[in-house]
């Protein structure tokens, strides 16, 4: 879908080129994460995609088609572009921000508000905001505007720089879950460019790892890259806990059936209860209702009571959702008393437990 | 001296002013109208001069050198230096007040243009704006605080210079200090020539204040937060 093959940049007066003859491969639909330490030519190789930095070697083209065969600000109203520094524009309100590569192509004023209502609910803005200005919102609002703004004429790719760059790490947290549930349901073609490596291994279908000069170092699935660093500069960004870090690229959800657990009905007697701990190899028990989670209880603290529902319970500390990662749940597993992590599903229905067990089966398989 | 004692003894006829009303209110009228055409023809050379100097960055020294020695010549001595060529004249009032309007005009318009986020430029440009279209949607606008900032200081500037252009064309307020000098200082008139232009520059001057708050909701708001 995007094809860069040797692109090149030098700036005038410079004697290193910024990005040197960098071939990639953007598949369509993807999210391909451009990550590397500062300077070394991310942002200008994500410009010369959309021309605002002319390409002084190589070839790009966007389905199929030279991007310099095209004039500048046709091919720009068919690419989504959000930089950093957002750059909404002060004098118009946030629906006018919103609705401005759809008034550029025309359209016409109530396709453009229908596009515009669409995209405040998409992007979880209230719609009371449409009318503010955009020094009347938050930095984390900011950012969200300026991704509707980017996605309001449907383009089929998207460039993003360092979008998420200027929020705090909660706010940021949020807006990449938002984007992958975004890119969920519209399949765009992203170049996304960050300096922050998690941030890159969470979002990037695909990471291209790049040196001082464009050099490319690695260009693989996130998995791949935290498998196999392909060189020693790859290895260093990375970082350490490498392990660790391959373990938030897979959910609990991908952990399969977890079973019941350490678990028995309020309606199990409590002999049955006792058989079930000692199964699992536990002094407590969970106590369910139906597919509720009641809480868990000592198993010691069951004598005297005919069934396991008669007891006091205690609540559960820690509750995963499907969604969390694996990595979460080695934390949720350090920080319950129990040293599992109960896992609730839609409306909190239980769906399992994630023991060590469990975790170190996955690890090595 | 003489007329001044007068006067001082026999209390100053501050009834003047009431019975000459009318020649008051036309006065005012005339030297609103010298004021406003060389704002006018001081803005529209201004825009061209700005425009360019951003354009063709090259421009902005020797244009910002030159009006910034016109500025520094004093007043009376350019009319004279005019009047040669144009005579004693409306033109060559208007000439020398529109010169004198340019140096602020351009400074405070190409900061207000300069003064347009790189950020938000890049994103317009990102977007698909033409260089035209960039221009009179997005840096205009943007620089418009910075530029009636600009319009007001040069239009206070030229209510009272056209107050010294009476000494050329006898029209507006000026002429009644003129009057007033020349009858042994008769107060109400220094009064009404030195006091008019005054509430003249002070109005003109909130009159543009209101526009600009009208033209730009959003700095308004932002200043408010
Ligand atoms: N307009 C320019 N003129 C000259 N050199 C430039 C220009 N823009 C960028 N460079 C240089 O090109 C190199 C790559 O810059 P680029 O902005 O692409 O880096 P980056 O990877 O995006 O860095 P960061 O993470 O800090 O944003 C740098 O050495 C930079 O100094
Ligand atoms: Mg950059």
């Amino acid at each position: 879908m995007i094809e860069l093959d040797r692109a090149t940049k030098v700036f005038p007066g410079t004697a290193a080129p910024a990005v040197d003859a960098l071939t990639l491969d953007v598949p369509a639909g993807e999210i391909v994460v451009l990550v590397g330490p500062s300077g070394c030519g991310k942002t200008t190789t994500l410009k010369m995609i959309n021309r605002i930095v002319e390409p002084t070697g190589g070839t790009i083209r966007v389905d199929g088609v030279d991007v310099r065969r095209q004039e500048p600000h046709v091919l720009r109203r068919n690419i989504g572009y959000v930089i950093q520094q957002v750059g909404l524009f002060p004098h118009r309100t946030i629906a006018r921000n919103i609705a401005t590569v759809p008034r550029l192509l025309g359209w016409d004023a109530d396709r453009t508000t229908a596009r515009v209502d669409e995209l405040m609910v998409t992007m979880g803005l209230d719609p009371d905001m449409g009318a503010r200005y955009p020094s009347e919102l938050s930095g984390g609002q900011r950012q969200r505007v300026g991704v509707a703004r980017a996605l309001a004429a449907d383009p089929p790719v998207l460039l993003m720089d360092e979008p998420f760059g200027a929020v705090d790490p909660i706010v940021r947290g949020r807006l990449q879950g938002e984007l992958l549930d975004l890119q969920a349901r519209l399949r765009k073609t992203i170049v996304f460019v960050t300096h922050d490596i998690d941030e890159a291994l969470r979002l990037g279908d695909r990471i291209a790892i790049l040196n001082v000069g464009g050099r490319l170092e690695q260009y693989a699935t996130p998995e791949e890259i935290l498998r196999e660093p392909a060189t020693p500069f790859v290895e260093e960004f990375l970082g350490g806990e490498r392990g660790l870090r391959r373990l938030a690229l897979r959910t609990v959800g991908d952990l399969g059936d977890l079973g019941i657990g350490n678990c028995v009905q309020a309606d199990a007697t409590v002999e049955e209860a006792k058989r079930r701990a000692a199964e699992s190899g536990e002094r407590w028990i969970g106590i369910l209702d139906g597919d509720r989670l009641r809480g868990w209880a000592w198993v010691s603290d069951l004598d005297g009571s005919r069934h396991a529902g008669d007891v006091d319970t205690t609540l559960f500390r820690v509750a995963l959702s499907v969604d969390a990662t694996l990595r979460e749940a080695i934390d949720g597993l350090v920080r319950s008393r129990v040293g599992v992590a109960v896992v609730l599903g839609e409306d909190q229905r239980y769906e399992g437990m994630v023991t060590l067990d469990r975790l170190a089966q996955a690890i090595v398989s | 001296m003489t007329g001044l004692l007068a006067q001082a003894s026999g209390g100053i006829r501050w009834s003047w002013i009431t019975a000459n009303l009318d020649d008051i209110w036309e006065a005012t009228v005339e030297h609103l109208w010298l004021t406003g055409i060389a704002m006018v023809v001081g803005f529209a050379i201004a825009m061209v001069l700005s425009v360019a100097a951003i354009r063709y960055r090259r421009l902005y020294g020797p244009i910002t050198a030159t009006a910034g020695v016109i500025f520094t010549i004093p007043s009376f001595a350019l009319f004279f230096v005019l009047a040669p060529f144009t005579g004693l004249t409306v033109l060559t009032a208007e000439i020398g007040l529109v010169l004198y309007t340019l140096l602020v005009l351009v400074r405070n318009t190409v900061a207000g243009l300069d003064g347009v986020p790189e950020d938000v430029k890049e994103a317009a440009r990102g977007m698909g704006y033409t260089r035209n279209r960039l221009f009179l949607e997005i840096e205009l606008p943007l620089a418009i605080p910075v530029i009636i900032a600009g319009l007001r200081i040069a239009t206070v500037t030229t209510v009272g210079l056209v107050t010294i252009t009476a000494l050329i064309t006898f029209g507006g307020l000026g002429r009644f200090i003129i009057d007033g000098l020349q009858q042994n200082l008769f107060v109400p008139k220094l009064v009404v020539g030195a006091l008019g232009p005054t509430l003249l520059a002070l109005a003109l001057d909130g009159l543009l204040l209101l526009l600009q708050r009208a033209i730009t909701p959003w700095s308004r708001r932002a200043a408010a937060l």
